[in-house]
């Protein structure tokens, strides 16, 4: 279960981790989950799960190239700019996905659909696949028994990691997000590579929605991110954007949500279910608490240039 | 050197554009605005909607006077909200956590109904002063925790103020669904309806001309605060350069404080609208959204107390508009959120090319 929550976190904390490090910050994320979410909803339907995860990941890609061109090369406050992407994609899902609207795409896309599935709230789940041998053992043997996503997840973090840190380009990208003036000094060209960075975490953004729905919770319903994409936000601070710190905070945020579940299912005395819901946001805070005394104490680091657009001229 | 694209076609130059006129801003926005709407038309006609007569259902709610003085009511808790907001941001404090302090006002509001109802503590017409009282502080009281994080422990305020959105959304949902639940309310998450004397109806009995009067003073209240006093100039020192108000002699702590306080707090008061003068009553969801349409509002309105009125007006024409195109057409409620979201991007982009001119220079030009 805790792997299950934690991987939504884990893969749009991973492209979110590579955006920061060239000095964007995506607000957006949240929209573009939702988005990846309603997109796979409706691509499931009308063609199974491959095409979904993959249709998600291309919105993803596509939602964030607005704020690449927004913020990049057009140099607009990242905040609003991106605060404006997840509106757009708050409302756009919730067009997209409604009966009405659903149903005519979905007879655009595929029009042999049956008149079951056109008015559906639910798409199948994403099917769990053992790994033959480690899915059987003791304690450790649940992290194998998991749906595709949540293997890929597994492979990408320490591959991200290695590109970001063991690279060329990963030392690109860094140097971007710290002192872009030198880098571009160096030859790097600091708006293709922001531009790059952007859209790896829309895709990975719309990849965390595609597998929110299909592999955790495929029932739709508007704006089920709930602030997922921004707990996401906080955990890339929490993780020292670093994706192999990822991973443990991915499964810390995942953790206390199944303990939120559990103890509800326990119906724990007097406590209301709402005062627990509370706990990832009022956890998340704590974490940015944590993370701003301990990077005062150790100077680790912002990278230097988040949120700064860069232009030539000044 | 100004940045430029080569491109087959060229080369793309785009430079910063030296000083614009008041009108020339207005027409680019006006622009802008009209760009979006073509967009959000090309999106409902490309799904076989008729964009013409969804637009006709939209500008129809500025015409007919029901719907106008329904749009005004919504623009109450949007206008209040970014008012505030537009004092955080001259302090380049980013509160995003316009919606959770709206949802503490509509609690603090209630609080008090509910204490003159169960205790009979308060005269009748000292109430409504109390509830603007409470709503103020602690709508404030929830901007300021993300101030003092980040006045005492230099935590950005962007995550934490949005963080505690969902928290005070559950907040709600607690209160209606347990101590608070209206008796006599066959269970559903309900406070009690609000009595006559906690409506918002005293400006010839209509809450959306005492709204709007409300929006007003506090227009009056930011701008006076912004242009003519001490706290005002230090908020805005702070916005432009901490460091330059640190060696001002300006206390950057206590004004981040203070400005993170009032934000709040006028969304607390948004509240307010919401709960005695929109629905009446606590209940979960009592708000679609206004704080992040508040956000909007600030941003499109250039912080401009007086223009967030209009802007607001707009905005909750839009939100009204939603709900009539769900009934004429079908077209789901969302349908208005994405509109509103495109206009926000459209504006934007405007905002960059009043700003910037772009070149085109043919091939074989030679550049500067």
């Amino acid at each position: 279960m805790t792997v299950q929550v934690g991987t939504v976190y884990l893969l749009a904390s991973l492209g979110e981790i590579y955006a920061e490090r060239s000095g964007i910050l995506n607000l957006g994320l949240e929209g573009i989950m939702v988005m990846g979410a309603a997109i796979s909803f409706i691509f499931t339907l009308a063609y199974g799960h491959l095409a979904a995860i993959l249709a998600s990941i291309i919105v993803g890609i596509l939602m964030s190239l607005i704020l690449a061109v927004m913020a990049i090369y057009m140099r607009l406050n990242q905040t609003v700019t991106g605060l404006a992407l997840t509106m757009f994609g708050l409302g756009l899902s919730g067009f997209l996905a409604s009966p009405e609207i659903r149903r005519i795409i979905l007879l655009a896309l595929n029009p042999s659909l049956p008149e079951r599935l056109l008015a559906i709230q639910e798409a199948p789940k994403l099917p769990e696949i053992p790994v033959p041998g480690l899915s059987e053992i003791p304690v450790i043997g649940c992290f194998f028994r998991q749906n595709v996503l949540v293997y890929i997840s597994y492979m990408a973090a320490p591959l991200m990691w290695f590109i970001l840190f063991k690279t060329k380009p990963g030392l690109s990208l860094r140097s971007v997000g710290e002192n872009p003036a030198a880098a571009d000094a160096m030859g790097i060209n600091v708006f293709k590579l922001r531009c790059a960075a952007t859209m790896i975490s829309g895709g990975f953004a719309g990849l965390a929605g595609a597998y929110l729905f299909l592999g955790f919770q495929p029932f739709w319903q508007e704006g089920l991110t709930a602030g997922k994409g921004f707990i996401a936000l906080s955990l890339v601070i929490l993780s020292t954007w670093n994706p192999l710190k990822a991973i443990l905070g991915a499964y810390l945020f995942g953790g206390v949500e199944v303990i939120q579940y559990r103890l509800q299912l326990f119906g724990l005395g007097a406590l209301s279910p709402y005062l627990l819901a509370m706990l990832p946001y009022l956890i998340a805070i704590a974490a940015l608490i944590a993370v701003s005394i301990e990077s005062v104490r150790k100077r680790i680091g912002v990278p230097a240039s988040l949120g700064i657009p860069y232009s030539r001229e000044e | 050197m100004p940045f430029t694209l080569e491109t087959r076609l060229g080369r793309i130059r785009v430079e910063r554009r030296v000083g614009y006129g008041r009108l020339y801003s207005i027409s680019m926005t006006l622009l802008s605005l009209a760009i979006a709407l073509l967009v959000a038309g090309l999106i409902l006609a490309s799904l076989g909607l008729d964009p013409v007569a969804a637009f006709q259902v939209i500008f129809g709610v500025f015409m007919k006077p029901s719907l106008l003085l329904e749009s005004i009511k919504q623009s109450i808790p949007i206008c209040l909200a970014a008012l505030g907001l537009s004092i955080a941001f001259k302090m380049n404090f980013w509160n995003i956590g316009a919606e959770g302090q709206l949802y503490m006002g509509m609690i603090a509001s209630t609080g008090i109904v509910l204490l003159h109802s169960y205790y009979g503590l308060f005269n009748e017409w000292a109430i409504m002063p109390l509830m603007l009282l409470a709503s103020f502080l602690l709508g404030g009281a929830w901007c300021l925790i993300a101030g003092a994080l980040k006045a005492r422990l230099g935590v950005n305020e962007i995550l934490p103020t949005l963080m505690l959105n969902y928290v005070a959304m559950l907040v709600v949902e607690f209160l209606v669904h347990g101590p608070w639940r209206d008796p006599k309310g066959y269970g559903f998450p309900l406070s009690i309806p609000f009595p006559d004397y906690a409506k918002l109806n005293f400006v010839f009995g209509e809450p959306a001309y005492t709204g709007l009067l409300l929006s007003v003073l506090g227009a009056a209240a930011v701008f006076l605060l912004l242009e003519y006093t001490k706290p005002g100039f230090e908020i805005k020192v702070v916005g432009q350069s901490p460091a330059v108000a640190r060696y001002a002699g300006i206390r950057v702590r206590r004004t981040i404080l203070l400005g993170s306080f009032l934000s709040g707090g006028l969304a607390g008061i948004g509240g307010l609208s919401i709960v005695s003068g929109i629905i009446g009553r606590l209940r979960p969801g009592a708000s679609p959204g206004y704080g992040y349409t508040a956000i909007m509002v600030a941003a499109l309105a250039g912080l401009n107390p007086w223009v967030v009125i209009v802007a607001s007006i707009f905005f909750g024409g839009l939100l009204t508009a939603g709900g009539a195109l769900q009934m004429s057409m079908g077209i789901p409620r969302a349908a208005a959120q994405m509109i509103q979201a495109i206009i926000f991007l459209m504006i934007l982009v405007g905002e960059f090319i009043k700003r910037y001119k772009i070149v085109l220079e043919k091939p074989g030009v030679s550049g500067s």
